[in-house]
Protein backbone atom coordinates (compact mmCIF):
# COMPACT_ATOMS: atom_id res chain seq x y z
CA UNK A 1 0.00 0.00 0.00
CA UNK A 2 1.36 3.60 -1.34
CA UNK A 3 0.15 6.33 1.10
CA UNK A 4 0.54 10.15 -0.35
CA UNK A 5 2.22 12.43 1.50
CA UNK A 6 -0.86 14.09 2.80
CA UNK A 7 -2.23 10.46 3.58
CA UNK A 8 1.51 10.31 5.66
CA UNK A 9 1.15 13.50 7.78
CA UNK A 10 -2.66 12.43 8.45
CA UNK A 11 -1.30 9.36 9.80
CA UNK A 12 1.62 11.01 11.53
CA UNK A 13 -0.92 13.69 13.15
CA UNK A 14 -3.06 10.40 14.19
CA UNK A 15 -0.39 8.22 15.73
CA UNK A 16 1.08 11.32 17.27
CA UNK A 17 -2.70 12.45 19.40
CA UNK A 18 -2.58 9.15 20.51
CA UNK A 19 0.79 8.41 21.85
CA UNK A 20 2.25 11.91 22.58
CA UNK A 21 1.06 13.61 25.67
CA UNK A 22 1.03 17.22 25.08
CA UNK A 23 1.80 19.26 28.79
CA UNK A 24 4.11 22.03 30.56
CA UNK A 25 7.20 20.47 31.70
CA UNK A 26 8.08 20.55 35.51
CA UNK A 27 11.75 21.71 35.91
CA UNK A 28 13.55 19.63 38.66
CA UNK A 29 15.74 20.59 40.84
CA UNK A 30 18.56 18.66 39.09
CA UNK A 31 17.43 20.66 35.79
CA UNK A 32 17.80 23.75 37.20
CA UNK A 33 21.34 22.94 38.57
CA UNK A 34 22.74 21.36 35.05
CA UNK A 35 21.05 25.14 33.82
CA UNK A 36 23.34 26.57 36.39
CA UNK A 37 26.43 24.95 35.59
CA UNK A 38 26.10 25.95 32.08
CA UNK A 39 25.15 29.44 32.09
CA UNK A 40 28.71 31.97 32.05
CA UNK A 41 27.84 33.53 35.30
CA UNK A 42 27.14 31.02 37.19
CA UNK A 43 28.54 28.08 35.23
CA UNK A 44 31.88 29.81 35.84
CA UNK A 45 32.39 29.74 39.90
CA UNK A 46 30.70 26.21 39.93
CA UNK A 47 33.65 25.19 37.12
CA UNK A 48 36.37 27.22 39.95
CA UNK A 49 35.14 25.39 42.53
CA UNK A 50 35.19 22.22 40.82
CA UNK A 51 39.07 22.89 39.58
CA UNK A 52 39.68 23.38 43.49
CA UNK A 53 38.56 20.28 44.98
CA UNK A 54 40.12 18.69 42.06
CA UNK A 55 43.84 20.01 42.64
CA UNK A 56 43.32 19.98 46.11
CA UNK A 57 42.25 16.21 46.48
CA UNK A 58 45.23 15.04 44.08
CA UNK A 59 47.68 17.39 46.21
CA UNK A 60 46.48 15.98 49.72
CA UNK A 61 46.48 12.32 48.65
CA UNK A 62 49.13 12.06 46.00
CA UNK A 63 51.66 14.79 47.54
CA UNK A 64 50.89 14.69 51.44
CA UNK A 65 49.31 11.24 51.79
CA UNK A 66 51.20 8.87 49.68
CA UNK A 67 54.61 10.29 48.03
CA UNK A 68 55.46 12.37 51.18
CA UNK A 69 53.50 10.06 53.87
CA UNK A 70 54.62 6.54 52.49
CA UNK A 71 57.37 6.56 49.35
CA UNK A 72 59.55 8.74 50.41
CA UNK A 73 60.20 7.00 53.21
CA UNK A 74 60.07 3.23 51.53
CA UNK A 75 62.46 4.43 48.82
CA UNK A 76 65.08 7.11 50.89
CA UNK A 77 64.98 4.68 54.22
CA UNK A 78 65.24 1.16 52.56
CA UNK A 79 65.27 1.12 48.96
CA UNK A 80 67.88 3.29 48.17
CA UNK A 81 70.54 2.22 51.40
CA UNK A 82 69.67 -1.28 50.66
CA UNK A 83 70.66 -1.02 47.11
CA UNK A 84 73.65 1.23 47.21
CA UNK A 85 75.10 -1.38 49.45
CA UNK A 86 73.88 -4.69 47.72
CA UNK A 87 74.55 -3.38 44.00
CA UNK A 88 78.24 -4.10 42.97
CA UNK A 89 80.88 -2.39 41.77
CA UNK A 90 80.45 1.70 43.35
CA UNK A 91 81.79 4.68 40.92
CA UNK A 92 81.77 1.97 37.73
CA UNK A 93 79.51 3.30 34.72
CA UNK A 94 77.18 0.32 35.58
CA UNK A 95 76.57 1.56 39.37
CA UNK A 96 76.15 4.74 38.47
CA UNK A 97 73.69 4.33 35.46
CA UNK A 98 71.71 1.93 37.54
CA UNK A 99 72.10 2.66 40.97
CA UNK A 100 73.23 6.01 42.08
CA UNK A 101 74.93 8.58 40.11
CA UNK A 102 77.03 9.82 42.92
CA UNK A 103 76.32 13.62 42.06
CA UNK A 104 75.93 13.88 38.53
CA UNK A 105 78.85 16.05 36.30
CA UNK A 106 80.66 16.54 39.91
CA UNK A 107 84.71 15.41 39.70
CA UNK A 108 84.40 13.16 43.07
CA UNK A 109 81.97 10.54 43.53
CA UNK A 110 79.35 10.82 46.65
CA UNK A 111 77.02 8.65 47.53
CA UNK A 112 72.94 10.09 47.48
CA UNK A 113 70.79 10.61 50.22
CA UNK A 114 67.59 10.40 48.27
CA UNK A 115 66.14 8.58 45.41
CA UNK A 116 65.54 12.29 43.69
CA UNK A 117 69.64 13.28 43.79
CA UNK A 118 70.69 9.61 42.89
CA UNK A 119 69.30 9.48 39.10
CA UNK A 120 69.65 5.76 38.60
CA UNK A 121 67.43 3.76 36.50
CA UNK A 122 66.44 1.41 39.90
CA UNK A 123 66.00 4.35 42.13
CA UNK A 124 65.04 7.57 41.22
CA UNK A 125 63.06 5.65 37.57
CA UNK A 126 61.66 3.43 39.99
CA UNK A 127 61.07 6.08 42.63
CA UNK A 128 59.12 8.74 40.12
CA UNK A 129 57.13 5.89 38.68
CA UNK A 130 55.93 4.42 41.70
CA UNK A 131 56.42 6.86 44.22
CA UNK A 132 55.34 10.35 42.00
CA UNK A 133 53.68 9.33 39.06
CA UNK A 134 51.31 5.94 40.81
CA UNK A 135 49.86 8.47 43.19
CA UNK A 136 49.23 11.06 40.83
CA UNK A 137 47.87 9.74 38.29
CA UNK A 138 45.46 7.26 40.43
CA UNK A 139 44.02 10.33 41.84
CA UNK A 140 43.74 12.09 38.68
CA UNK A 141 42.09 9.67 36.53
CA UNK A 142 40.11 8.76 39.67
CA UNK A 143 38.74 12.20 39.60
CA UNK A 144 38.40 12.70 35.93
CA UNK A 145 36.51 9.70 36.03
CA UNK A 146 33.72 10.91 38.30
CA UNK A 147 33.65 14.31 36.44
CA UNK A 148 32.85 12.21 33.32
CA UNK A 149 30.58 9.81 34.88
CA UNK A 150 28.57 12.39 37.01
CA UNK A 151 27.78 14.62 33.66
CA UNK A 152 29.99 17.37 34.24
CA UNK A 153 32.60 17.27 31.50
CA UNK A 154 29.93 17.73 28.86
CA UNK A 155 28.84 20.89 30.48
CA UNK A 156 32.77 22.34 30.76
CA UNK A 157 33.05 22.02 27.20
CA UNK A 158 29.56 23.92 26.47
CA UNK A 159 30.77 26.78 29.20
CA UNK A 160 34.54 26.80 27.44
CA UNK A 161 33.41 26.92 23.99
CA UNK A 162 33.37 30.48 23.29
CA UNK A 163 36.92 30.87 25.04
CA UNK A 164 38.63 27.91 23.12
CA UNK A 165 37.20 28.78 19.66
CA UNK A 166 39.37 31.62 19.76
CA UNK A 167 42.45 29.68 19.85
CA UNK A 168 40.82 27.25 16.74
CA UNK A 169 39.14 24.48 19.22
CA UNK A 170 36.17 24.30 20.60
CA UNK A 171 34.53 22.77 23.71
CA UNK A 172 35.70 18.86 23.60
CA UNK A 173 38.58 20.43 23.55
CA UNK A 174 39.27 20.13 27.33
CA UNK A 175 39.34 16.66 27.46
CA UNK A 176 42.57 15.66 25.88
CA UNK A 177 43.66 19.34 27.74
CA UNK A 178 42.52 17.85 31.11
CA UNK A 179 43.76 14.38 30.41
CA UNK A 180 47.26 15.39 29.24
CA UNK A 181 47.59 17.04 32.93
CA UNK A 182 47.50 13.02 34.10
CA UNK A 183 49.84 11.99 30.79
CA UNK A 184 50.66 13.84 27.90
CA UNK A 185 50.54 10.98 26.09
CA UNK A 186 46.55 9.97 26.26
CA UNK A 187 46.05 13.63 25.70
CA UNK A 188 47.82 13.98 22.26
CA UNK A 189 45.71 9.93 21.37
CA UNK A 190 42.32 12.06 22.47
CA UNK A 191 42.96 15.15 20.08
CA UNK A 192 41.22 12.14 17.49
CA UNK A 193 37.98 13.87 19.19
CA UNK A 194 38.89 16.96 17.17
CA UNK A 195 37.38 17.21 13.75
CA UNK A 196 39.92 18.78 11.88
CA UNK A 197 43.71 18.90 10.62
CA UNK A 198 43.74 22.44 11.71
CA UNK A 199 42.29 21.33 15.25
CA UNK A 200 44.19 18.27 16.16
CA UNK A 201 47.62 20.36 14.96
CA UNK A 202 46.94 23.38 17.17
CA UNK A 203 45.68 21.16 20.18
CA UNK A 204 48.41 18.31 19.89
CA UNK A 205 51.23 22.11 19.49
CA UNK A 206 49.72 23.58 22.60
CA UNK A 207 49.55 20.09 25.03
CA UNK A 208 52.94 19.41 24.07
CA UNK A 209 54.40 23.00 25.00
CA UNK A 210 52.00 24.03 27.56
CA UNK A 211 50.21 21.43 29.52
CA UNK A 212 52.72 19.80 32.85
CA UNK A 213 51.90 15.83 32.42
CA UNK A 214 51.36 14.36 36.25
CA UNK A 215 55.01 13.65 37.24
CA UNK A 216 56.19 17.02 36.97
CA UNK A 217 53.23 18.59 38.76
CA UNK A 218 53.62 16.00 41.57
CA UNK A 219 57.25 17.14 41.68
CA UNK A 220 57.22 20.70 41.14
CA UNK A 221 54.60 20.34 43.93
CA UNK A 222 56.90 18.70 46.15
CA UNK A 223 60.25 20.81 44.82
CA UNK A 224 58.40 24.47 44.42
CA UNK A 225 55.22 24.54 46.28
CA UNK A 226 55.00 27.92 46.67
CA UNK A 227 55.65 29.06 43.19
CA UNK A 228 52.76 26.53 41.49
CA UNK A 229 50.41 29.37 41.00
CA UNK A 230 52.64 31.82 39.15
CA UNK A 231 54.10 28.50 37.12
CA UNK A 232 50.91 27.51 35.89
CA UNK A 233 49.56 31.23 35.93
CA UNK A 234 52.64 31.65 32.77
CA UNK A 235 51.28 28.46 31.17
CA UNK A 236 47.42 29.10 30.96
CA UNK A 237 48.74 32.59 29.49
CA UNK A 238 51.08 31.01 26.69
CA UNK A 239 48.17 28.79 26.12
CA UNK A 240 46.35 31.00 24.89
CA UNK A 241 48.31 33.42 23.63
CA UNK A 242 50.35 31.01 21.40
CA UNK A 243 46.77 29.54 20.48
CA UNK A 244 45.31 32.69 19.03
CA UNK A 245 48.45 32.82 17.20
CA UNK A 246 48.47 29.57 15.91
CA UNK A 247 44.82 29.90 15.14
CA UNK A 248 45.22 32.85 13.00
CA UNK A 249 48.27 31.15 11.05
CA UNK A 250 47.40 27.42 10.54
CA UNK A 251 45.33 27.16 7.93
CA UNK A 252 42.07 24.82 7.51
CA UNK A 253 39.12 24.97 9.33
CA UNK A 254 37.99 24.99 12.86
CA UNK A 255 33.94 24.20 13.05
CA UNK A 256 31.59 24.71 15.63
CA UNK A 257 30.14 21.45 17.54
CA UNK A 258 26.90 20.21 18.82
CA UNK A 259 26.38 18.42 21.91
CA UNK A 260 23.55 16.77 23.56
CA UNK A 261 24.34 17.55 27.33
CA UNK A 262 23.33 14.64 29.63
CA UNK A 263 21.53 14.67 32.75
CA UNK A 264 23.58 14.46 36.05
CA UNK A 265 23.70 10.88 36.98
CA UNK A 266 24.94 9.16 39.86
CA UNK A 267 28.47 7.28 38.77
CA UNK A 268 28.95 3.81 38.30
CA UNK A 269 31.73 2.05 40.67
CA UNK A 270 32.19 -0.65 37.80
CA UNK A 271 32.57 1.79 35.05
CA UNK A 272 34.98 4.12 37.19
CA UNK A 273 37.13 1.14 38.48
CA UNK A 274 37.53 0.08 34.18
CA UNK A 275 37.86 3.59 33.57
CA UNK A 276 41.05 4.20 35.78
CA UNK A 277 42.32 0.46 35.57
CA UNK A 278 42.69 0.87 31.66
CA UNK A 279 44.30 4.49 31.85
CA UNK A 280 46.97 3.60 34.42
CA UNK A 281 47.88 0.53 32.67
CA UNK A 282 47.51 2.03 29.53
CA UNK A 283 50.46 4.88 30.85
CA UNK A 284 52.14 2.05 32.25
CA UNK A 285 52.70 0.08 28.86
CA UNK A 286 53.44 3.17 26.93
CA UNK A 287 54.89 5.81 29.36
CA UNK A 288 56.85 3.67 32.09
CA UNK A 289 59.45 2.21 29.20
CA UNK A 290 60.42 5.95 28.25
CA UNK A 291 60.43 6.88 32.05
CA UNK A 292 63.12 4.01 32.84
CA UNK A 293 65.07 4.40 29.42
CA UNK A 294 65.11 8.20 29.92
CA UNK A 295 67.14 7.74 33.13
CA UNK A 296 69.49 5.34 31.81
CA UNK A 297 69.93 7.89 28.76
CA UNK A 298 70.57 10.85 30.72
CA UNK A 299 73.18 9.44 33.36
CA UNK A 300 75.24 7.99 30.14
CA UNK A 301 74.52 11.76 28.61
CA UNK A 302 76.00 12.92 31.54
CA UNK A 303 78.65 10.50 32.12
CA UNK A 304 80.06 11.12 28.80
CA UNK A 305 79.92 14.79 29.70
CA UNK A 306 77.57 15.45 26.47
CA UNK A 307 75.43 17.25 28.81
CA UNK A 308 77.87 19.62 29.96
CA UNK A 309 79.29 20.43 26.91
CA UNK A 310 76.00 21.01 25.55
CA UNK A 311 75.14 23.15 28.54
CA UNK A 312 78.51 25.26 28.25
CA UNK A 313 77.74 26.26 24.67
CA UNK A 314 74.18 26.79 25.34
CA UNK A 315 75.02 29.13 28.73
CA UNK A 316 75.45 32.53 27.43
CA UNK A 317 71.50 31.87 25.48
CA UNK A 318 70.45 30.68 29.03
CA UNK A 319 72.25 33.67 30.92
CA UNK A 320 71.38 36.38 28.59
CA UNK A 321 68.41 35.25 26.66
CA UNK A 322 66.21 33.95 29.75
CA UNK A 323 68.05 35.26 32.48
CA UNK A 324 68.56 32.16 34.47
CA UNK A 325 71.67 30.76 36.31
CA UNK A 326 74.35 29.04 33.91
CA UNK A 327 73.93 26.07 35.85
CA UNK A 328 70.63 25.53 34.77
CA UNK A 329 71.67 24.43 31.37
CA UNK A 330 72.36 20.88 32.25
CA UNK A 331 69.18 20.20 33.59
CA UNK A 332 67.38 22.27 30.79
CA UNK A 333 68.95 20.07 28.29
CA UNK A 334 68.39 16.88 30.25
CA UNK A 335 64.94 18.13 30.20
CA UNK A 336 64.04 16.87 26.86
CA UNK A 337 64.25 12.69 28.26
CA UNK A 338 63.24 13.51 31.99
CA UNK A 339 61.33 17.00 32.57
CA UNK A 340 59.91 15.28 36.14
CA UNK A 341 63.63 14.80 37.07
CA UNK A 342 64.73 18.16 35.53
CA UNK A 343 62.52 20.12 37.73
CA UNK A 344 63.99 18.03 40.65
CA UNK A 345 67.30 18.72 39.51
CA UNK A 346 66.44 22.38 39.05
CA UNK A 347 65.59 22.51 42.98
CA UNK A 348 68.67 22.21 44.11
CA UNK A 349 70.31 25.25 41.96
CA UNK A 350 70.80 28.40 43.75
CA UNK A 351 68.67 30.76 41.96
CA UNK A 352 65.79 33.61 42.97
CA UNK A 353 61.97 32.77 42.95
CA UNK A 354 61.44 34.73 39.52
CA UNK A 355 64.46 32.74 37.71
CA UNK A 356 63.36 29.68 39.44
CA UNK A 357 59.56 30.35 38.02
CA UNK A 358 61.47 31.54 34.54
CA UNK A 359 62.98 27.90 34.64
CA UNK A 360 60.25 25.73 35.36
CA UNK A 361 58.31 27.16 33.02
CA UNK A 362 60.83 26.47 30.69
CA UNK A 363 61.30 22.84 31.50
CA UNK A 364 57.60 22.89 30.98
CA UNK A 365 57.61 24.18 27.72
CA UNK A 366 60.80 23.04 26.10
CA UNK A 367 60.27 19.35 23.89
CA UNK A 368 57.66 17.33 25.18
CA UNK A 369 59.56 14.16 26.97
CA UNK A 370 59.94 11.25 24.74
CA UNK A 371 57.06 9.15 25.41
CA UNK A 372 54.89 12.47 24.20
CA UNK A 373 57.25 12.70 21.20
CA UNK A 374 56.89 9.25 20.12
CA UNK A 375 53.17 9.71 20.27
CA UNK A 376 53.27 12.87 18.54
CA UNK A 377 55.01 10.59 15.23
CA UNK A 378 51.99 8.34 15.14
CA UNK A 379 49.99 11.15 14.15
CA UNK A 380 52.21 11.95 11.40
CA UNK A 381 55.77 13.10 10.94
CA UNK A 382 54.79 15.99 9.17
CA UNK A 383 52.96 17.38 11.90
CA UNK A 384 55.73 16.57 14.16
CA UNK A 385 58.27 18.38 12.43
CA UNK A 386 56.06 21.38 12.32
CA UNK A 387 54.90 21.00 16.31
CA UNK A 388 58.79 21.10 16.60
CA UNK A 389 59.79 24.29 14.87
CA UNK A 390 56.27 26.14 16.44
CA UNK A 391 58.00 24.65 19.78
CA UNK A 392 61.47 26.07 19.62
CA UNK A 393 59.94 29.45 18.66
CA UNK A 394 57.87 29.53 20.92
CA UNK A 395 60.47 28.13 23.93
CA UNK A 396 62.85 31.74 22.92
CA UNK A 397 60.17 33.88 22.30
CA UNK A 398 57.75 33.21 25.69
CA UNK A 399 61.26 32.26 27.33
CA UNK A 400 62.46 35.60 26.19
CA UNK A 401 58.98 37.51 27.03
CA UNK A 402 58.98 36.20 30.81
CA UNK A 403 62.50 37.34 31.54
CA UNK A 404 61.41 40.53 30.16
CA UNK A 405 58.31 40.88 32.02
CA UNK A 406 60.67 40.74 35.07
CA UNK A 407 63.08 42.96 34.09
CA UNK A 408 60.36 45.22 33.83
CA UNK A 409 58.78 44.44 37.49
CA UNK A 410 61.94 44.53 38.38
CA UNK A 411 62.42 41.18 39.50
CA UNK A 412 65.10 39.69 36.85
CA UNK A 413 68.19 41.85 35.24
CA UNK B 1 -5.30 19.28 55.63
CA UNK B 2 -7.50 22.11 53.12
CA UNK B 3 -5.08 23.30 49.73
CA UNK B 4 -5.24 26.70 51.29
CA UNK B 5 -3.85 25.65 55.00
CA UNK B 6 -1.25 23.14 52.79
CA UNK B 7 -0.08 26.66 50.76
CA UNK B 8 0.07 28.77 53.85
CA UNK B 9 2.37 26.05 55.48
CA UNK B 10 4.76 26.10 52.19
CA UNK B 11 4.38 29.66 52.12
CA UNK B 12 5.74 29.95 55.83
CA UNK B 13 8.33 27.20 55.29
CA UNK B 14 9.42 29.57 52.27
CA UNK B 15 9.80 32.86 54.27
CA UNK B 16 11.98 30.77 56.74
CA UNK B 17 14.32 29.47 54.53
CA UNK B 18 14.63 32.73 52.48
CA UNK B 19 15.55 34.37 55.87
CA UNK B 20 17.89 31.36 56.77
CA UNK B 21 19.41 31.27 53.63
CA UNK B 22 20.13 35.28 53.40
CA UNK B 23 21.58 35.32 56.78
CA UNK B 24 23.74 32.46 55.98
CA UNK B 25 25.03 34.16 52.45
CA UNK B 26 25.88 37.92 54.40
CA UNK B 27 28.10 35.11 56.69
CA UNK B 28 29.52 32.94 53.51
CA UNK B 29 29.97 36.06 51.72
CA UNK B 30 31.99 38.13 54.69
CA UNK B 31 34.02 35.05 55.01
CA UNK B 32 34.89 35.03 51.31
CA UNK B 33 35.69 38.51 51.33
CA UNK B 34 37.71 38.17 54.62
CA UNK B 35 39.88 34.93 52.57
CA UNK B 36 39.95 37.20 50.37
CA UNK B 37 41.57 40.42 52.10
CA UNK B 38 43.90 38.34 54.32
CA UNK B 39 45.33 36.65 51.69
CA UNK B 40 46.27 40.10 50.01
CA UNK B 41 47.33 41.06 53.44
CA UNK B 42 49.95 38.09 53.56
CA UNK B 43 49.18 37.32 57.40
CA UNK B 44 47.39 34.35 58.80
CA UNK B 45 44.73 35.39 60.74
CA UNK B 46 42.91 32.95 63.65
CA UNK B 47 40.50 34.09 65.63
CA UNK B 48 40.18 34.10 69.93
CA UNK B 49 41.01 30.67 71.30
CA UNK B 50 41.63 29.50 67.92
CA UNK B 51 38.39 28.26 66.21
CA UNK B 52 38.60 30.40 63.15
CA UNK B 53 41.60 30.25 61.33
CA UNK B 54 41.81 32.66 57.53
CA UNK B 55 44.61 30.83 55.44
CA UNK B 56 46.70 33.22 53.72
CA UNK B 57 48.21 31.14 51.07
CA UNK B 58 46.79 32.25 47.70
CA UNK B 59 45.32 28.46 46.97
CA UNK B 60 43.32 27.73 50.08
CA UNK B 61 42.98 31.83 50.77
CA UNK B 62 43.09 33.01 47.27
CA UNK B 63 41.76 30.57 45.01
CA UNK B 64 39.72 29.39 48.06
CA UNK B 65 38.37 32.38 49.01
CA UNK B 66 36.84 33.13 45.08
CA UNK B 67 34.82 29.73 46.25
CA UNK B 68 33.68 31.39 49.73
CA UNK B 69 32.32 34.27 48.27
CA UNK B 70 30.94 32.59 45.29
CA UNK B 71 29.13 30.53 47.48
CA UNK B 72 27.57 33.27 49.76
CA UNK B 73 26.80 35.37 46.35
CA UNK B 74 24.41 32.10 45.17
CA UNK B 75 23.12 31.76 48.61
CA UNK B 76 22.22 35.67 48.55
CA UNK B 77 20.93 35.87 44.92
CA UNK B 78 18.98 32.32 45.30
CA UNK B 79 17.23 33.50 48.71
CA UNK B 80 14.37 35.71 47.16
CA UNK B 81 11.53 34.03 45.93
CA UNK B 82 12.99 30.44 47.00
CA UNK B 83 9.96 28.90 46.18
CA UNK B 84 10.59 28.63 42.61
CA UNK B 85 12.58 26.29 41.82
CA UNK B 86 15.53 28.08 39.71
CA UNK B 87 15.66 30.22 42.85
CA UNK B 88 16.02 27.26 45.20
CA UNK B 89 18.56 25.29 43.09
CA UNK B 90 21.26 28.49 43.64
CA UNK B 91 21.02 27.74 47.24
CA UNK B 92 21.55 24.49 46.97
CA UNK B 93 24.65 24.82 44.32
CA UNK B 94 25.97 27.53 47.23
CA UNK B 95 25.90 24.79 49.74
CA UNK B 96 27.44 22.51 46.91
CA UNK B 97 30.49 25.38 46.76
CA UNK B 98 30.32 24.89 50.44
CA UNK B 99 30.88 21.27 50.53
CA UNK B 100 33.49 21.14 48.00
CA UNK B 101 35.34 23.44 50.05
CA UNK B 102 34.92 21.95 53.14
CA UNK B 103 35.14 18.33 51.72
CA UNK B 104 38.88 19.40 50.72
CA UNK B 105 39.67 20.48 53.77
CA UNK B 106 38.54 17.58 55.91
CA UNK B 107 40.28 15.68 53.31
CA UNK B 108 43.63 17.64 53.69
CA UNK B 109 42.91 16.85 57.32
CA UNK B 110 42.68 13.17 57.11
CA UNK B 111 45.75 13.04 54.73
CA UNK B 112 47.92 14.84 56.75
CA UNK B 113 46.81 12.80 60.37
CA UNK B 114 47.63 9.15 58.93
CA UNK B 115 51.44 9.25 57.79
CA UNK B 116 54.16 9.17 60.69
CA UNK B 117 56.17 12.55 61.13
CA UNK B 118 59.83 13.33 59.90
CA UNK B 119 61.15 10.74 62.55
CA UNK B 120 60.72 7.57 60.24
CA UNK B 121 57.37 5.93 61.65
CA UNK B 122 54.84 4.69 59.38
CA UNK B 123 52.09 5.67 60.73
CA UNK B 124 51.28 8.72 63.46
CA UNK B 125 50.37 8.15 67.10
CA UNK B 126 47.17 8.22 68.34
CA UNK B 127 47.66 11.88 69.82
CA UNK B 128 49.05 12.90 66.62
CA UNK B 129 45.94 11.62 64.57
CA UNK B 130 43.79 13.11 66.80
CA UNK B 131 45.09 16.69 66.98
CA UNK B 132 45.24 16.85 63.56
CA UNK B 133 41.10 17.33 63.84
CA UNK B 134 41.63 19.69 66.83
CA UNK B 135 39.92 23.89 65.72
CA UNK B 136 41.15 25.71 64.27
CA UNK B 137 39.18 25.18 61.31
CA UNK B 138 38.54 27.36 58.16
CA UNK B 139 35.50 29.25 57.32
CA UNK B 140 34.27 26.48 55.56
CA UNK B 141 34.28 23.82 57.77
CA UNK B 142 32.76 26.17 60.52
CA UNK B 143 29.86 27.23 57.59
CA UNK B 144 29.46 23.22 56.44
CA UNK B 145 27.06 22.11 59.29
CA UNK B 146 24.57 25.49 58.47
CA UNK B 147 25.09 24.27 54.62
CA UNK B 148 24.06 20.90 55.42
CA UNK B 149 20.29 22.53 55.97
CA UNK B 150 19.41 23.05 52.28
CA UNK B 151 19.07 18.87 52.76
CA UNK B 152 16.18 19.39 54.94
CA UNK B 153 14.55 21.76 52.07
CA UNK B 154 15.36 19.34 48.75
CA UNK B 155 14.02 16.29 50.85
CA UNK B 156 10.21 18.14 51.49
CA UNK B 157 10.59 19.67 48.77
CA UNK B 158 10.36 16.52 46.80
Amino acid sequence: MTLSLEERWTLIDKISRETVTFGKYEHTLKDAIGELTVKPLTGIPVAIAIMYGFWSAFGSFAGTLMTDGFFVKLFDGYWLPWLQGAFPGQGSWLYSIMVDAGGLGGSEFVLSDTCFEAFGVLTSGIFVAIGVVLPAISIFYLMLALLEDVGYMPRLAVLLDTVLHRVGLHGYAIVPTILSLGCNVPGVAATRILETKKQRFIMMTLLAIFIPCGAQIGIMDKVVPALMGWILLYLIIGYFIFGYILNKVVPGKAPEFLIDVPPYRKPLMRNITKKIWGRITGFFKVALPFVMLGCAIVNVLYLLGVIQWLGDVLAPIFVGWFGVPKETAGPLVAAFLRKDLAVAQLSVINMTDYQRITAVVLVTIYFPCVATFAMMLKEGWKELIAAIGVLIIVVFTYGGLIHLIGIILGVAE
Amino acid sequence: MTVQSQSQLQSESSSTAAIYFAILGIVTTAFGLADLLVTAGGAEFVYGTAILEIPNDIFRGGWGGLVVLSAGLFYLSGAKNIGEIHQFAKVAMGSILIWIMAGSDIFAMITESIPGGEDGSWFNTLDGFLAMYAPPYAPAVLLLPFSLVVLYYIYHRD
